[in-house]
């Protein structure tokens, strides 16, 4: 297999040179095309990543990806700690669901408010800049003091974590709307509220939708974080499970997973996004 | 000149913009007057950074002068409101709204009815040419496209006058020239008081009733007032036609 690799990495020096050869013709070809060289890349990773965990002096903790794959089918059936693989997912996700939710019903509104009103800007941005550079997992010993090793204290992290770009960016996005769109709304006879409804919440949904995104990638980070401190279940407690028992392959099985998850949840958000506002293309300007 | 049939005038109006908070004063324009007639074309003519798309925001309502007034129908203008329509020269179309939702948003706001409401944008989007773009968006049209689109919402709202920025400064020579037979032609089907501004003196002779240009430097103030008599459609080749451009051109100096 690894010597198939070499002999392709041959034919690029060869690419430099290029002849009518039709055969060396076929291999250049190919080399320009994209999921070939897709294909190049992920199965050369998997190779590396098998060499190391066979060859190498870390391999005692390096699990192949066979074994990562083997795995994970096992946790399929197998529970750990009373839940297999799909349940500790689920708790994860549901973490990030409701600490999301709480987090953007909290921060889009303020964020807005904070956009419209110079008064409760003036108010609430002082504070909100005085938190908002601390790290949302630097919360976690003063959370698990305060709500316990529960449900809560995870949530409370994940809330802080999705709180903070929800707000600044609905914030940013109200107030970067085009002037000229309200120049425009005011010409066609728009009153206050008109404007508000016509111009100012349509212009600043894109970046409001964004900063949804944003919260939703903090918030799976921050849920993993808060897990991995005294948590009974889900993918962050998987990982440490894996450590504690030394087996590595449940942790980068559990890797994996977070990563697909990940993945996922940022896909599925784009295809709403293109639902919600077709019109997106256009609105960097 | 007849007092009543003067549909919209700037009296002695001057601008001075304010910056750092009073230190800095930039006077933009200086004592302008203008009256613009009933059903009348006029055309304002200046080149860049003259102070004539200000003069044109002062009229819209968008801007407040400094000293002076805007009268419309003998009312002072005191700021925007839908019985102007205005034309952006970089369109400044609703970009989540399709062709029909951009029409129809002067209409909408005052309440008009949706079936009402739709079948006047509909007339409005033919008098354009937008037939079967009704249901695009901004970004799928090309500029001269989102500029008809600019000018019907304007018409949709029934104005009393209409005010175009430099609607046309955006587009390429071959559009704009399009584009202006396109205006000429629109204005003879629905026939109102217009202001346009720009900086291309061929534009002007093309369009205008009437040519008013301003002075090429800041604060910008009337030049020279020119009645076009051409008979319409008018022919950029006509020897009439190139005179009179070639007059304006020589009076104002402008550099273009």
């Amino acid at each position: 297999m690894s010597s198939l690799v070499e002999s392709r990495e041959g034919a690029l020096v060869e690419d430099k040179m290029p002849t009518m050869d039709t055969h060396r013709g076929f291999v250049i070809k190919l080399l320009h095309n994209k999921r070939f060289l897709y294909l190049i890349s992920i199965v050369g990773f998997l190779l590396l990543w098998e060499w190391a965990a066979l060859y190498t002096s870390y391999a005692e903790y390096m699990p192949t990806p066979w074994e990562v794959l083997k795995e994970l089918v096992r946790v399929t059936q197998k529970k750990l700690a009373g839940k297999d693989l799909w349940g500790h997912m689920w708790a994860s996700i549901r973490r990030v669901l409701i600490g999301f939710a709480l987090g953007s019903a909290i921060g889009v509104p303020l964020g807005l408010l904070m956009a419209l009103s110079r008064h409760i800007n003036a108010l609430v941005k002082p504070v909100f800049d005085l938190f908002k550079p601390m790290p949302p997992i630097s919360w976690i010993s003063l959370s698990i003091l305060w709500f316990g090793i529960g449900e809560q204290s995870k949530i409370f992290i994940i809330v802080i974590g999705a709180l903070v770009p929800a707000l600044i960016n609905s914030y940013n996005g109200i107030r970067l709307v085009d002037p000229g769109l309200y120049d425009a709304i005011r010409m066609l006879g728009a009153n206050r509220r008109q404007q508000l409804i016509h111009v100012t919440l349509p212009a600043g949904f894109p970046a409001l939708f964004a900063g949804l995104q944003i919260a939703l990638s903090v918030a799976w980070g921050c849920v993993l974080a808060a897990e991995l401190v005294g948590a009974r279940s889900g993918l962050g407690f998987m990982i440490i499970l894996g450590m504690n028992t030394s087996r590595p392959a449940l942790i980068v099985g559990g890797m994996v997973v977070i990563a697909i998850t990940a993945f996922l949840i940022t896909y599925t958000l784009s295809k709403v996004e293109n639902v919600v506002c077709p019109w997106k293309v256009e609105l960097p300007q | 000149m007849i007092v009543d049939s003067i549909k919209i005038e700037c009296r002695q109006v001057s601008k001075i913009f304010k910056q750092r908070g009073g230190s800095v004063q930039i006077p933009v324009l200086k004592d302008i007057s203008i009256s613009v007639l009933e059903k009348e074309f006029l055309v304002i003519v200046g080149p860049g950074q003259c102070g004539k798309s200000t003069l044109l925001r002062i009229m819209a309502g968008l801007e407040t002068p400094t000293t002076g007034r805007v009268l419309l129908d003998g009312k002072e203008v005191t700021g925007p409101g839908p019985d102007r329509g205005l034309v952006f020269q970089k369109y400044t179309l609703f970009p989540w709204k399709t062709v029909m939702g951009n029409v129809e948003m002067g209409p909408k706001l005052a309440g008009m009815p949706r079936k009402k409401r739709r079948d006047l944008s509909q007339r409005y989007i033919s008098l354009v040419g937008l037939e079967g773009f009704e249901n695009a968006y901004p970004h799928e049209l090309s500029g001269g496209m989102k500029q008809r689109v600019g000018i019907a919402r304007a018409y949709a709202n029934d104005p009393k006058v209409m005010l175009l920025d430099e609607p046309f400064g955006q587009l390429d020579a071959q559009t704009r020239y399009l584009m202006e037979q396109e205006t000429t032609r629109i204005w003879a089907s629905e026939k109102k008081t217009v202001v346009f501004v720009t900086n291309n003196i061929d534009e002007a002779v093309y369009l205008g009733d009437r040519i008013v240009t301003l002075e090429g430097k800041l604060p910008g103030s009337t030049a020279n007032v020119y009645d076009v008599n051409l008979p319409r459609p008018r022919e950029h080749t006509d020897i009439e036609f190139l005179e009179l451009r070639h007059r304006i051109t020589e009076e104002t100096a402008l550099l273009l």
